[in-house]
């Protein structure tokens, strides 16, 4: 059985969220404020963590940073209300995996957390490790290097480096990675993508510039010149 | 804290004005003396001495020397001053006052000397039974020369002193004025940026009326910072309080049609469609909000506006093929260059585009032609309909918020926003939009965008 985590303080709307989650075959867990949602993520084993971002006590922000700390890579989709731009990206900057403005169709809903829980390791697509340009993937051990270094990546990070490696140094369209990666095609002012990406790069930080942006068309790996 | 008149910047700058032109005036005035007060006293030449030693060692015709009285050459008698007497001091007459100064200090000299002045040479004194007498030649052609030549080189001096003096001076003017005045303008550059304290050095602490303003803009700074803060936190609230219940209402909704399980009954599909116009409206007006406060955040890139007309062409087919067909982008006219590469934020620009094209689309049920011309260092993008186009007296209303072009014969069109929220992000971005109707009929709307973004 799936099980899903919804941190929402919005009572009536978790109540109707249940009732159409549990139709689709998930068993879900409400958690009405921050602390408790932090408690139940780290304790329980979920395979997804809905999370909306105003909550009472600890906000849904500072949820996913300590739940991140405790490098728990549970996926994260954020719902907000909120209506920055900004608040959007700041939760995928913080490690979350995708997100949905509120209001959203409720079918939308369903697709995300569908296409989050389809690549979750154990229905990784390829098993054999792959190999470009320094970085190593190895989908079975669920283990990203660069240059043998561990990079400690989210499930999304992971999945978009796969993609990238796959390409071998071809130029990969944001559209493929958010296929692969987020399930669903990009919209049109949707940067979660760039989010993720500058993500990655920062983790590789003594060599960013390694995940070549080519303007209008997507990414691509890039061989170091001394390699 | 008001400037006290006594640290006012007008009295300061009258009492600096004062002190500067008292100061140059003073200066040119010293150095005036200086360079005109007559030559020093040389010893006696040699050839003077030779021609006069024996004319004046006899005591006889010393005495018979009085002022007025030729002697060898040129040598005149100016002067004599007897050791006692009633007239003991005798002095050629028609001599100017400061020559007569002069005179009367030489008499006192303790050797001979010779001291050119004006044309002539004074010469003395001369002793002889204590009776002293002065002698003056007029200037040989040589000495005039000589004379006239360092007075130039005087007056030459005077006036590169003068020059470098006043130099100094308007510096130290330009540097206490303008500096100041040149901060203040870099810290308004800064508030309009949204910076909430910006750099302003030592200013506010200053008394006079420069201190003041820096004051009031460092205020001003911080009121702003302030209000922008509030605006962006309503905007947050208002935007959550309105779209949580929306959320509800369309999570509710889709649990009463899936319940009763047979095609949705028609006024829950007025309903579904109203909650999406709903929500529609609220986005617009928080995105208007946001433009017009200031609180969207440019990222500027090289945006290449061809790829970004076509990518917004694509994307219109993908929802509604028959609408993406309307829309054509012309390629490049043979004078006017092609799509250019702008340096603009890549969603503002399409968010500009696509409310234009959507406007049109919704509005006319012709084709939609994207053309670009350039003009200088303007981009201009047009996006052109093929329908009835709009009343002149209309054209400007356009770009209001909430007007609608004909509601009751465009049931379907928008809430009126589209336009309105172009105009604002095409503003962001440095440029503007104007609507005009075509000649040939049907309405064109024009972007106009700088290259380089400002």
């Amino acid at each position: 059985m799936t099980k899903i985590l919804l941190v929402d303080d919005d009572a009536e709307l978790s109540s109707m969220l249940e009732q159409i989650l549990t139709r689709e075959g998930y068993e879900l867990t409400l958690a009405a404020d921050g602390e408790t949602g932090l408690q139940r993520a780290l304790s329980g084993s979920y395979n997804l963590i809905l999370l909306d971002v105003m909550l009472p006590g600890i906000d849904g922000f500072q949820l996913l940073q300590r739940l991140r700390q405790q490098a728990r890579s549970t996926p994260v989709l954020m719902l907000t209300a909120r209506g920055d731009d900004d608040d959007r990206v700041a939760g995928l900057e913080l490690g979350a995996d995708d997100y949905l403005p509120k209001p959203f169709y409720p079918k939308e809903l369903v697709a995300r957390v569908k296409a989050l829980l389809r690549r979750t390791p154990n229905t990784s697509v390829t098993p054999e490790p792959l190999e470009h340009a320094g970085f190593h993937i190895d989908p079975m051990q669920n283990e990203a290097k660069v240059d043998d270094v561990v990079l400690e990546l989210t499930p999304t990070e992971f999945d978009i480096l796969r993609v990238l490696v796959q390409g071998a140094g071809q130029v990969v369209s944001k559209d493929q990675m958010s296929v692969a990666a987020l399930g669903r095609q990009l919209a049109p002012f949707d940067r979660s993508l760039d989010v993720h990406i500058s993500n990655i790069r920062k983790k590789i930080h003594h060599n960013p510039e390694r995940i070549q942006t080519v303007r209008g068309r997507g990414y691509r790996l890039m061989a170091l010149a001394s390699a | 804290m008001r400037t006290r008149w006594y640290q006012s910047l007008s009295l300061r700058l009258l009492i600096l004005f004062w002190l500067l032109f008292f100061g140059v005036a003073s200066s040119s005035y010293l150095l005036a003396l200086w360079f005109s007060k007559p030559v020093e006293p040389q010893p006696l030449s040699a050839s003077v001495q030779n021609t006069l030693t024996p004319l004046l060692s006899d005591s006889q015709t010393f005495a018979s020397l009085t002022p007025g009285r030729l002697l060898a050459g040129d040598f005149r008698v100016v002067a004599s001053l007897a050791p006692e007497g009633k007239e003991r001091l005798q002095v050629e007459r028609n001599i100017g006052t400061s020559m007569q100064r002069l005179i009367m200090r030489q008499l006192e000299a303790d050797q001979a000397e010779q001291i050119p002045y004006n044309n002539q040479m004074l010469i003395g004194p001369f002793y002889n039974n204590e009776r002293r007498i002065l002698l003056v030649r007029p200037l040989t052609l040589e000495e005039r020369r000589m004379q006239v030549v360092s007075e130039q080189e005087a007056q030459e001096a005077q006036t590169t002193a003068l020059l470098i003096g006043s130099g100094f001076i308007s510096i130290v003017l330009g540097v206490w004025l303008v500096r100041p005045l040149k901060r203040l303008t870099q810290a308004t550059r800064q508030i309009a940026v949204g910076i909430e304290s910006p750099e302003l050095h030592g200013l506010p602490k200053r008394s006079d009326e420069l201190g003041e303003l820096a004051r009031a803009l460092s205020n001003t700074a911080h009121d702003l910072a302030v209000s922008r803060d509030a605006q962006r936190r309503l905007l947050s609230d208002v935007s959550h309080e309105l779209r949580s219940p929306l959320a509800r209402m369309q999570v509710a909704l889709t649990l009463s049609h899936d319940e009763n399980d047979d095609s949705m009954n028609p006024h829950m599909q007025q309903m579904g469609r109203d909650l999406e116009r709903l929500s529609n409206i609220i986005e617009r007006i928080l995105s208007l909000s946001r433009l017009e406060n200031g609180l969207v955040k440019l990222t500027r890139v090289d945006v290449d506006t061809r790829e970004l007309v076509e990518q917004l062409a694509a994307d219109l087919s993908y929802v509604d093929a028959e609408q993406g067909r309307r829309v054509h982008v012309l390629p490049k006219a043979p004078d006017h260059g092609d799509w250019p590469v702008l340096s603009s934020d890549s969603e503002l620009l399409r968010l500009v585009l696509e409310n234009l094209v959507r406007n049109a689309l919704q509005y006319t049920s012709e084709l939609i032609e994207l053309r670009c011309e350039k003009d200088g260092n303007l981009y201009h993008i047009f996006v052109r309909d093929f329908g009835e186009g709009v009343p002149e007296e209309q054209l400007q209303k356009l770009f209001e918020p909430f007007f609608r072009g004909d509601p009751s014969r465009h049931h379907k069109a928008g809430v009126g926003l589209g336009m309105a929220l172009s105009l604002r992000a095409a503003l962001v971005l440095g440029g503007k939009i104007t609507a005009q109707n075509h000649p040939d009929g049907g309405l064109e709307v024009c972007v106009s965008l700088p290259k380089d973004g400002k």
